[in-house]
Parts: structure tokens; C-alpha cells; sequence
């Protein structure tokens, strides 16, 4: 009996095993893993890897979608279709603008306010938690619908409160300025995230073991100084993290918002390149153009992810 | 006294923040009680709950029709995205095999691919089997969440190897192994992975904009973007029927606030 539970034992956990052992068993792969694995890794494949191909054979080819249309084979004709549109230019420069438009509220306020307010008892924390977790879990059209409303051209809360105070003559209108547009789009993304950012902030704050500010202070260092390089450094990772969500979020949340509110508009200067892919493919109906835009961006964003990722490796400083 | 001083401010502060997080909400539901009259004085609070802007959304569209398609939709991909995620955590954790790397590699990479790179192949998929403007057209490209695997992964490893162990010796299958001794353990994690992966997929737009064809068929959010584009003046209706697209999601954070809460957060820290 002993034998027979070693044996069982050895080959649960794939203790090698005695030659005599090995000796039937050596061909047979232990198949129980891929199996449990492969639905998940077959939608996965099926669903995300298998289209990018499609997308990438799609950006030499001319088609509309039109059903019972063939696509043609138009090399890299759509690149170049592509470069000499007139609104690439500016929806790149906007995901760049509303991505860094994102990090006040993503990482500066967050960390100011999570510091601020780190030595408040617990249970006040908690009732704050609350609420400031609602934005969150919004959903981005209802977020769009509420925000078109409080910012109403001749109705919304927004204008009659700035009309009021004075800091405006006359009714803005938010979504059809073209430089505003753009800030609205900001503004909600960032309301949004600032909630679960300080949050995410605070508790890291909570995680900083005391000792370094105590050692600090016995040497001598001045607040501002133990601030920058004990709190920030230690907050590094979740800094990235935040850094990182914000560019994946701001891509994601701000269709939504753009589709609903301003469709890219006034004259194009509140696009992204989500939104004008979105708009290639279904609005002007030029799957090549789209999926030419597809190619380049996730060309642009592997390497900027994959910069990130190993700057994120060196700057993040973990404590263990 | 001036700690005191010093600690008003810090919850001033906080305060400050907490009325710009639910301000809002707070104006979507008062303004859905206003009247025609009413919600062109910007009252803070409304004279009396009016209900006609919400007999009006009800009339105008088949809002109970869409909160349960929402709901049948929201429910069929938190199952399936569960029952994927705890297949794969299962295999990682228990397993040492090959290509468990590239396993891994092909969940984490999933992050750097937008929507739109592969949004157009898997419209053409969907119309190819006929099913443009059902509810299996927004579910079937969601039946696995790259993020629910991961997180359950790492849920998973926390688990105490040696029940796996005890439990072979007992002659226990796999199958029992990881209904038996496993999920019990894992119930707290998987409850609020599922929970968070319903409201992911309730507040879903993008993907769902592009397979509905008609209301009827349509998940709440897609009934709200046209009724957006419909009635453009009748804001107290609007107001109404966003909340009405709120109301379960904000049920769900009220009961069990703290769980989803914590559940974010100890996410975002990993």
C-alpha cells in the first residue's frame, strides 16, 4: 500500500521517478493542462489574434462591405490613401493630447489628494471610498448623456452657473467650439478616473513602510525632499500603473464619449485615431483606409507599450 | 487647534472630490423628476417627484425589452468569462507544461490590441453566420476575457497546494479536484471577478453599436445612444431613461459596495 501512494504521490506532483518507473510511462505527455486550457485559448485565438491577421491582409485590399462586393488587391495604396487624409494628422495629435490631458487627473491631483488626506482615520476613508468609486463604474453612455445635459448650450447647469458668476458674457457652447470640445472630452475622462486613482493612491500610500521616513528625518531630510524621493519612488509602480491605464482608458472610454457628444466634430478637432478608424470603416465605408490606420497604430502603440513596459522595470522601484 | 484646522481641510478636501464624483449622478436623478417647466430653473431640488418623464422614456422605447437583454447578455458573458477563467487559472496553477509561457504571453498581449484592429474581421465573421442583430452576435466574441484569466490566475495562486495533493492521494479526478476542493476556497475572488466582469460588460458600447439592427434586440446602452439622438429636447426624459439604464448597476454597488470596492483595488495593486 505505502508503494502504491508514493507512487501516486510522485506522479502528481512529477517527482522524477526510478528507472523502472519511467520505463512505461516515458512517452506519455501529461494532456490534462491543454485540455482545460484550450477553450479559453482557442476563443482567445479565434476572436483576437485571428482578426489582427485579418485586419492586416484587409490594408492591402480595397473593399466597402458592401455584401456581395469582393475586396481588390490594392497594395499599399492605402497607406498612402491613408497619410494624405486631412484628419490623420489632427487625430493624432489629439490621442496624444487627451492622453496627457488624462494624467492630471490620473496621477497629479490623485497623488496630491491621496497625501493630503493620508492621515484620516479609516472609517471616514471608507464613506469617502464610496463615493468616489461611482464615476467608475458609470457607464459611458450614461456618462455622455448626463454631461451633454449639464453642459447645454442655452439650458445646462454649466453656463448658467459661469453666466452668473461673470467668468462668461453669453452661453458657451461646449461641444461645438472647436477648442473646447477637445476639453470637454478631457474633462469627463478625467472625472472618470480621478475617484479610483485616488484611491489606488492612497492605499499604496498606506503600504510605504514608516521606517524609511523615520530614517529620513534622522538624517535630516525636510519634507518636501523625503516626499520626493521616499514617497514618489516607492509609489512608482503604481504610478506606471496609472500611467498605463490611462492611456489604455482614455483610448477606450473617450469613443464612447466622442461618438455620443461631438462625432469627432466641430470641423474634426475632437477625433482620435480610435474614433477616425471607427469612422473609416463605418462611416466612409473604406475598410482598406481603416485597417491600413489599424496597421500603423498598433505598429505606433507596440513600441510605445513596449517602451513603457521596460521603463516600467527599471523606474518602478518594488519594496521586497 | 491647529490639528484640528488641519484636518477640516483634508476633509474638505475629500469632500470637495466626493461632490464632483456623484454631483452628477445626483443631477441625473433629480432632473428625471423635474417637469417640462421645471428643468429650465436649474432647482437643486425638484418641487415634487414628477413621473411623467419616465411614463414618457417607457412609451417612447421598449426600455424593460432592452434592460433585459442587458440583463440575459450581462449574465451569458459573466458565465462564460468565468467558467473560461477559472478553466485556464485551474491549468497554470496546477500544471508545470510546456508552453505555459506562450500560454501566458498570449493572455497578457491581448492588452495592446484596440478594438478597432480587430473590430472589422469580426463584423464580417458575424454577418457570415447570419446572426447581425442578435444577442449571440455581442456575446460570442466575449465568450473569453484575457483580463478575468489573468486576474483569476493570480487569484488562484494563493491556493494551498497541498488540498490538491491530499485530494489525488483520495483518488479524486481532476474535474472533482477543482469542483470539489478548489472553487469552495475560490468563492470570495470569483464572486467579485464576476461582478465586476457584469458590469464590464452591462456598460459595453462599442462592439454592441455595431452588431444591433433594431431596438427591440437592442442592450440598454444602444436604446440610450438613440433615444441621444432622437429627442433632443426633451432632457427630463432623457434624464429618466439614463437612470432607468443606471438603476441596476447602482443596485448592485449599493448591496455590495465594499466587495466591488475592494475587489478593483486589490486588482489595480497587482
Amino acid at each position: 500500500m505505502d508503494i502504491l501512494i508514493q507512487e501516486q504521490k510522485k506522479k502528481a506532483l512529477r517527482i522524477p521517478m526510478t528507472r523502472s518507473q519511467l520505463g512505461k510511462k516515458k512517452w506519455r505527455v501529461n494532456y490534462k493542462p491543454y485540455l482545460f486550457l484550450f477553450p479559453a485559448v482557442f476563443l482567445l485565438i479565434w476572436w483576437m489574434y485571428k482578426p489582427l491577421l485579418g485586419t492586416l491582409r484587409y490594408s492591402l485590399y480595397e473593399w466597402s462591405m458592401v455584401p456581395g462586393t469582393q475586396a481588390g488587391f490594392v497594395g499599399f495604396n492605402n497607406f498612402v490613401k491613408l497619410f494624405r487624409n486631412k484628419d490623420l494628422g489632427i487625430a493624432l495629435v489629439n490621442t496624444g493630447i487627451y492622453i496627457l490631458g488624462m494624467l492630471p487627473f490620473s496621477i497629479i491631483i490623485p497623488i496630491f489628494l491621496a497625501t493630503v488626506t493620508q492621515s484620516l482615520k479609516d472609517g471616514a476613508k471608507k464613506v469617502y471610498r464610496a463615493f468616489f468609486f461611482i464615476p467608475m463604474i458609470m457607464a459611458p453612455v450614461a456618462v455622455s448623456t448626463i454631461f451633454q445635459w449639464l453642459f447645454h448650450p442655452s439650458n445646462g447647469l454649466l453656463n448658467h452657473v459661469l453666466v452668473n458668476m461673470g467668468v462668461f458674457e453669453n452661453n458657451v457652447s461646449f461641444f461645438t467650439t472647436q477648442g473646447l470640445a477637445r476639453g470637454v472630452i478631457i474633462l469627463i475622462s478625467g472625472w472618470k478616473m480621478i475617484g479610483f486613482a485616488t484611491l489606488m493612491f492612497s492605499s499604496a500610500l498606506s503600504g510605504i513602510d514608516k521606517q524609511y521616513y523615520e530614517a529620513a528625518a534622522l538624517d535630516g531630510a525636510g519634507r518636501f525632499k523625503s516626499f520626493f524621493h521616499i514617497t514618489l519612488t516607492m509609489l512608482s509602480p503604481t504610478i506606471m500603473m496609472m500611467l498605463m491605464m490611462s492611456v489604455l482608458f482614455s483610448g477606450q472610454w473617450s469613443f464612447a464619449y466622442i461618438d455620443v457628444l461631438t462625432q469627432g466634430g466641430p470641423f474634426g478637432t475632437s477625433t482620435n485615431i480610435y474614433y477616425l478608424m471607427y469612422k473609416f470603416a463605418f462611416g466612409d465605408m473604406n475598410v482598406g483606409v481603416c485597417a491600413a490606420a489599424a496597421v500603423l497604430f498598433m505598429i505606433v502603440f507596440g513600441i510605445l507599450a513596449l517602451l513603457l513596459q521596460s521603463a516600467s522595470k527599471r523606474v518602478a522601484f518594488y519594496d521586497n | 487647534m491647529k490639528k484640528i484646522g488641519l484636518n477640516a481641510v483634508k476633509h474638505i478636501l475629500l469632500l470637495i472630490l466626493s461632490i464632483i464624483a456623484v454631483f452628477p449622478l445626483y443631477w441625473m436623478i433629480i432632473s428625471s423628476f423635474k417637469d417640462e417647466a421645471e428643468i429650465f430653473n436649474y432647482s437643486f431640488l425638484p418641487k415634487k417627484l414628477q413621473f411623467t418623464n419616465y411614463v414618457y422614456a417607457l412609451q417612447q422605447m421598449p426600455i424593460i425589452k432592452m434592460l433585459w437583454n442587458s440583463f440575459i447578455n450581462s449574465t451569458i458573458q459573466m458565465i462564460l468569462q468565468i467558467v473560461t477563467a477559472v478553466m485556464v487559472a485551474y491549468a497554470l496553477m496546477r500544471w508545470e507544461f510546456k508552453g505555459k509561457a506562450l500560454i501566458y504571453g498570449i493572455l497578457t498581449l491581448t492588452w495592446l490590441i484596440p478594438f478597432q484592429a480587430i473590430m472589422i474581421p469580426n463584423y464580417v465573421q458575424i454577418n457570415e453566420w447570419g446572426l447581425n442583430g442578435s444577442l449571440a452576435a455581442i456575446i460570442l466574441p466575449n465568450m473569453v476575457s484575457a483580463f478575468a484569466c489573468i486576474c483569476m490566475y493570480q487569484s488562484f495562486q494563493s491556493f494551498p497546494k497541498a488540498l490538491i495533493e491530499a485530494a489525488l492521494i483520495d483518488g479524486s479526478g481532476e474535474i472533482t479536484i477543482l469542483t470539489r476542493v478548489v472553487l469552495p476556497t475560490m468563492k470570495a475572488s470569483i464572486a467579485s471577478l464576476g461582478i465586476m466582469l457584469f458590469i464590464t460588460s452591462w456598460n459595453d458600447y462599442m462592439w454592441p453599436m455595431l452588431v444591433v439592427k433594431n431596438l427591440e434586440s437592442a442592450p440598454i446602452q444602444i436604446g440610450l445612444k438613440s433615444f441621444v439622438s432622437s429627442d433632443v429636447n426633451l432632457w427630463g426624459s432623457l434624464m429618466a431613461a439614463t437612470t432607468i439604464s443606471c438603476i441596476p448597476i447602482l443596485v448592485i454597488y449599493l448591496l455590495l459596495q465594499r466587495n466591488i470596492v475592494d475587489s478593483f483595488m486589490k486588482w489595480g495593486i497587482k
